[in-house]
């Protein structure tokens, strides 16, 4: 049950920004209501107005270009079926598709997950490994920022009380780029999420790591870039991809912050970050390779 | 919308257009079973965690309980009670009867239109899709295995 | 009459509630609509334990649209206290709250929206108190305590058969012995001893709670209650409220699930002082939140020492087992009993000592829950055997076989001889999982095995109904929670009066209209209510011979009953015209009654177990040892139930235990910190989904009619829950050579013992 609220519904970008300017910290904004509308029944929130972001135009799509806009009211269903997404960037589709269950894959949106902050937002942490950058408008404009700029913390963002989060920009990878996000845990929220995109370069005996992208979601209080496991790749020989797996794992469970709760000691999910950072970079490196590896390991996907 | 006026909605449920007035705040859950006295879905976790609320909103699987009713204007709205074409059950409410994939009861309307919605976007669908699909429908009655069955059965028959 | 093939026992009917639930058109508590219906919320502690100095609900009863505002000190006007065993449960916290959760004041109000404001508008004031959590807290010197004061019997025990250790936090104690346990575990070759611990765990059936009370001038108090023994709520309601048991009535309809959450009064009471305050019909539904701070299953921290003789024979068995039930006793001293009672498995064991202790601490009460204390105490010993059999050398398999009570032989002195055969479970598990031939690598295989009494002494009436056109109306109030019970008394009273199924209608159980039956619960539906129709149908067939015999100027021997007729060798009588013959008109109808009420006997527990629940289970596991996931391959449960009514609902229900179990062997939890419950709901409470289920999952039946139900029937349900666990643990330990003993055997925990292994 939830209490009475006044409902808004503009159809334009500065309509809605004009509401939360107007109303400040009474005001949520409103798409799918999956996260919102949960925290308004556990009482935790109750905003007296809701803006419904759903019927401005422009926020529903998703465009082509050099880099991939997807717009803040897309369900993480129509990011999953998505054929540009699909012919783009496969694994954003794949990884949508995993995202909670069915029924909040239907209503639940990218612009909601990635404003909700969750820490452990598959999106998020898949997202920091394309360059995403969240565009941002209010009253005074548009700005953009990097992901890792606009996600500040655990349910904390930048976004500013008048600003409304109105789509995301992926850089696709390049081709000859293998890729794989690996989610592991018993509970609703998994207990880590492990990204890692390879961009192999070269030929034969001198095809190397060109661009190394490891991203790690759940486990720090926001889902961030594992910058010395990716040094740890960078220049790496394909074929000797296997001898430094030891090291990337390691680095990538130093780079984290865990703390005890629900999902795991911290002890636990740094061995964990470490056991599923060796696992996501080998299917990544059989797909930069060009071959699906047969990867099931139990409460584990891998997309 | 303000929070105590109601909004009048249009909405064809279960193949009738019914026309509603409902205030913003209401959940479709409650809108289905204390409006319409469509009493098939049920409140269960509340969470959208178990499925025992799912209706189909334009053949997609919602979860009613946190749904707002405003947001089904101009849908259609499939509940289990929707699903028989008068006497001649579904295939899927067929099989599951024959399975004996029913036994409380209370998760089998939110299994049944879960499935409905699978199939309609897959009629092959592996155990693996189903096992998917389902990954948000609980049941604590029947373990599963004649659910799954009844579903792949039914997938079946309505190829 | 010469034994004629069954015709509808022992087939797969469909059950007879089936087409109801699939069109949605079952209805359960909270789909019922009484007209001038009044919505309650419950106002509930946030304290784990805290004095509550005062209530104040003035200004909740003055909103517009409040019916009723009531906190524990407005309950002058009845007996606020009510449990099956003490009398310790207030209906509203009575100056001092328990557990967070507990309901510390109620208000009903025209809907939900005016109750929920009005709940905001009640303040109370609470002086913290120290909560003993944990029993090492609940038991440790000097702990507080959960109750003071003298201990109210409840409305089953009389005080002498209750023992609490006044001045401690346990309100039960329960000692078992015989022969010299110390002596032979000194004699013995091989002693093993070791501590397991089962967590507090949640029913979570899917349907929370609810009832709606009303009361009337004319009918006294009427509710509709998800209750799993409406006969129990009656008395409860009837000694609170000083009403005779004729004037209370509760009427179930369907149940969205039980396993055991909603035995005992739990909302009835609450729901009915509301609706007497508000003098209209007042509608109490939990939310599955609310579930979590209703009733949980009681946890466990068992000691179990077992001597062995170098040839395999189980010489001994001492156990000493601590149950936490929780703020509030409900039935956790007969959970306790029950579950201590078969401490020793399904063997023959010449020396025994047992002691169990009831253990309150300030935590959602513990109740009844799908296993009722074996589950527990099959996690320890079941464990612990495999352990034997590893250090004498001896496959667990021909260890237990060895030390199998056999059929017909005593397992207590005064209680039902052992009327199945544990060695032929006990075989076909052992068949179907493939235990004799080699497991892959990275496969390990366990078994375990169970027994279990059913609750005696008990009572089941019913009356079967034959109405003129040759229908009938079974009345019996064994509730439907899933199990299929309606199905299975009508397959009984069909099978009897030889009438198709579809003529047989099942009542709902409504103490106005059904007659009393204890409780839907112990596995027992089927063996005594069952049984009770049996003979109500029987008593209809012997009057229905009678009358044709008069008329036909026959024996009651040469006629025989056949679709719907009383047949002569020559003649042909259907029901509607022996009705007719007996009445002289068209009207009337006969009725047949059947009581099972074996009474109280010598047994240890009061009375004579109506038969003993016996199975076995095994299972064969992978894990993965670097993340400690464990995942359960295949899974085989073999139920010994003398004879299954309805082999597709008892199928079903088997493989809903297994799952079941899986939720407490591999997830599930409650935790709590500081007295507060960390995961409450399903966000973060883990219940076994489609995908945790075996890809490999066999229920098999023994079936030698050798049980005292209708058609040689026992009971089933709990024994295909209980030997998951052990079954689970001894396959890893096989396995992985690890052995754990706390569960859940969560990934955590699993990697956690294999590092230290590991380590070594």
């Amino acid at each position: 049950m939830l209490r009475p609220f006044t409902l808004h519904r503009p159809e334009t970008a500065e309509d809605a920004c004009a509401l939360l300017a107007t109303l400040g910290e009474d005001a949520a904004p409103y798409a799918g209501g999956t996260e919102l509308l949960l925290l308004m029944k556990l009482g935790l929130l109750r905003p007296p107005h809701l803006v419904d972001v759903k019927r401005i135009a422009g926020f529903g799509d998703i465009a082509d270009g050099p880099s991939l806009t997807i717009g803040a009211t897309v369900t993480h269903r129509t990011l999953e079926r998505s054929p540009l997404v699909r012919a783009r960037c496969p694994l954003v589709a794949s990884v949508a598709r995993h995202v909670a269950n069915v029924r909040v894959r239907n209503v639940g949106t990218v612009g909601g997950n990635l404003a909700f902050a969750d820490p452990h937002s598959d999106l998020a942490t898949l997202f920091l490994t394309l360059d995403a950058t969240v565009e941002l408008v209010s009253p005074r404009g548009r700005r953009e920022l990097s992901l890792a700029e606009f996600v500040r913390g655990p349910w904390e963002t930048a976004r500013r009380p008048d600003e409304l989060l109105a789509s995301v920009r992926l850089s696709p990878w390049p081709a000859g780029t293998g890729a794989a996000y690996v989610k592991f845990g018993v509970h609703e929220r998994p207990t880590l999420g492990i990204a890692v995109a390879l961009r192999l370069d070269g030929a034969g005996e001198r095809t190397r790591v060109a661009d190394a992208r490891v991203a790690i979601g759940c486990v720090s209080p926001r889902p961030m870039r594992a910058e010395a496991a990716e040094a740890r790749l960078n220049g790496v020989a394909a074929a000797e991809l296997g001898d430094v797996t030891g090291v990337v794992a390691d680095a990538a469970a130093e780079s984290v912050d865990p703390a005890d709760d629900l999902h795991g000691s911290a002890e636990y999910k740094r061995e964990m970050v470490a056991v599923f950072a060796r696992r996501a970079l080998r299917v990544a490196a059989a797909r930069a390779r060009g071959v699906e590896p047969a990867a099931r390991f139990p409460h584990a996907v891998v997309a | 919308m303000d929070g105590a006026a109601l909004v009048r909605i249009r909405v064809v449920v279960n193949g009738s257009a019914r026309e509603l007035e409902v205030v913003p705040h209401a959940l479709l859950l409650d809108v289905l079973r204390d409006t319409l006295d469509l009493k098939g879905a049920k409140r269960s976790c509340d969470t959208q965690v178990c499925g025992a609320c799912t209706v189909l909103v334009d053949g997609q699987a919602v979860s009613a309980c946190t749904y707002l009713a405003v947001e089904a204007d101009g849908s259609s709205v499939l509940t289990v009670e929707g699903l028989a074409d008068g006497e001649a059950l579904d295939p899927l409410q067929r099989a599951f009867l024959d399975a004996g994939a029913v036994q409380c009861g209370f998760c089998t309307s939110g299994m049944l239109l879960t499935a409905r919605a699978l199939l309609r976007e897959n009629a092959a669908p592996s155990r693996e899709d189903v096992l998917h699909y389902l990954r948000g429908s609980l049941c604590r009655c029947t373990g599963y295995r004649k659910i799954v069955e009844a579903i792949l059965i039914a997938s079946g028959a309505t190829r | 009459m010469s034994a004629r093939p069954l015709r509808v026992v022992g087939q797969p009917v469909p059950r007879v509630d089936g087409l109801e639930k699939v069109t949605g058109r079952a209805r359960y508590v909270t789909d019922l609509v009484i007209p001038g219906m009044a919505h309650a919320k419950v106002l509930r502690s946030p304290y784990a334990h805290a004095r509550v100095r005062k209530v104040d609900v003035t200004r909740a009863r003055a909103l517009t649209g409040v019916l009723a505002a009531l906190c524990g000190a407005d309950l002058t006007w009845c007996e606020p206290y009510y449990g099956p065993a003490y009398r310790d449960r207030p209906v509203l916290a009575i100056d001092v709250a328990r557990y967070e959760g507990e309901p510390v004041a109620a208000v009903a109000a025209v809907d939900e929206a005016t109750a929920a404001a009005a709940l905001d508008l009640i303040e109370v004031d609470y002086e913290p108190l120290s909560p003993v959590i944990t029993l090492e807290e609940a038991l440790g010197p000097g702990a507080p305590l959960v109750h003071t004061g003298k201990p109210q019997a409840g409305i089953f025990a009389d005080l002498s058969t209750l023992r609490p250790e006044l001045g401690t936090n346990i309100c039960h104690q329960f000692h078992f012995a015989r022969g010299d346990s110390a002596g032979a575990l000194a004699a013995a070759d091989l002693v093993l001893d070791d501590t397991y611990r089962f967590p507090p765990v949640q029913h979570y059936a899917m349907e929370p709670h609810a009832a709606v009370a009303v009361w009337s001038e004319t009918d006294g108090l009427t509710i509709w209650a998800s209750s799993q023994n409406p006969y129990s709520v009656r008395v409860e309601l009837a000694k609170m409220f000083g009403v005779p048991l004729a004037r209370i009535r509760v009427v179930v309809p369907h149940l969205g699930g039980g396993f055991g959450s909603k035995t005992y009064a739990k909302l009835e009471p609450l729901a009915a002082a509301l609706a007497r305050v508000a003098g209209r019909p007042v509608r109490l539904a939990a939310s599955v939140a609310e579930a979590f701070q209703t009733v949980r299953r009681c946890a466990a921290r068992v000691h179990v020492r077992v001597g062995f003789r170098r040839d395999g024979a189980l010489v001994a068995v001492e156990c000493d087992a601590d149950y936490d039930v929780g703020a509030y006793a409900d039935i956790g001293p007969r959970v306790v009993q029950k579950g201590t009672y078969t401490a020793t498995g399904p063997y023959r064991v010449p020396h025994v000592r047992l002691d169990a202790r009831a253990v309150y601490t300030n935590t959602t009460p513990g109740g009844a829950f799908r296993g009722f204390g074996v589950p527990q105490l099959a996690w320890a010993l079941e464990s612990l055997f495999d352990v034997a059999a590893d250090r004498l050398d001896r496959d667990p398999v021909e260890l237990r076989h060895q030390n199998f009570l056999a059929h017909g032989e005593e397992f207590a002195p005064g209680d039902t001889p052992i009327d199945g055969k544990l060695e032929e479970s006990l075989s076909r598990a052992a068949e179907a999982i493939g235990w004799t031939r080699a497991s892959a690598a990275d496969r390990g295989r366990g078994v375990a095995a169970m027994l279990k009494a059913s609750v005696a002494p008990s009572v089941s009436e019913a009356i079967v109904r034959l109405h003129t056109d040759g229908s009938v109306s079974v009345l019996a109030s064994a509730v439907e929670m899933g199990q299929g019970t309606r199905t299975v008394l009508a397959q009984i009273a069909a099978e009897v009066l030889c009438v198709p199924l579809a003529r047989v209608t099942v009542v709902q159980p409504d103490t106005a209209v059904t007659p009393y039956d204890q409780t839907t619960s112990s596995s027992r539906s089927t063996a005594m209510t069952g049984r009770a129709v049996q003979m109500a149908a029987e008593d209809v067939r012997e009057q229905l011979l009678r009358v044709a015999a008069d008329a036909l100027g026959a024996q009651t021997r040469d006629l025989a009953l056949e679709d719907g007729a009383v047949v002569a060798p020559s003649r042909r009588l259907a029901y509607s015209e022996v009705l007719s013959l007996r009445f002289g008109m068209s009207g009337g109808e006969l009725i047949g009654r059947g009581v099972v009420a074996p009474g109280r006997t010598a047994a240890p527990l009061g009375g004579s177990t109506p038969f003993w629940e016996m199975a076995v289970g095994a299972a064969e596991v992978s894990v993965d040892e670097e993340t400690g996931a464990v995942r359960v391959e295949r899974y085989v449960s073999v139920a010994d139930v003398g004879r299954a009514v309805n082999p597709l609902l008892l199928e079903g229900q088997d493989e809903g235990g297994v799952v079941q179990g899986l939720g407490h062997t591999l997830l599930e939890e409650m935790l709590y910190e500081d007295g507060h419950l960390l995961n409450g709901t399903l966000l973060v409470y883990r219940v076994p989904r489609a995908d945790d289920a075996p890809p490999a999952l066999e229920c098999h039946f023994v079936e030698n009619a050798d049980g005292s139900g209708p058609f040689g029937a026992k009971g089933a349900g709990e024994g295909s829950l209980i030997p998951v666990s052990p079954a689970v643990a001894n396959a890893l330990a096989r396995l992985t050579g690890v052995r754990l003993r706390d569960l859940p055997l969560t990934p955590e925990r699993v990697w956690r013992a294999l590092k230290a292994q590991r380590n070594r």
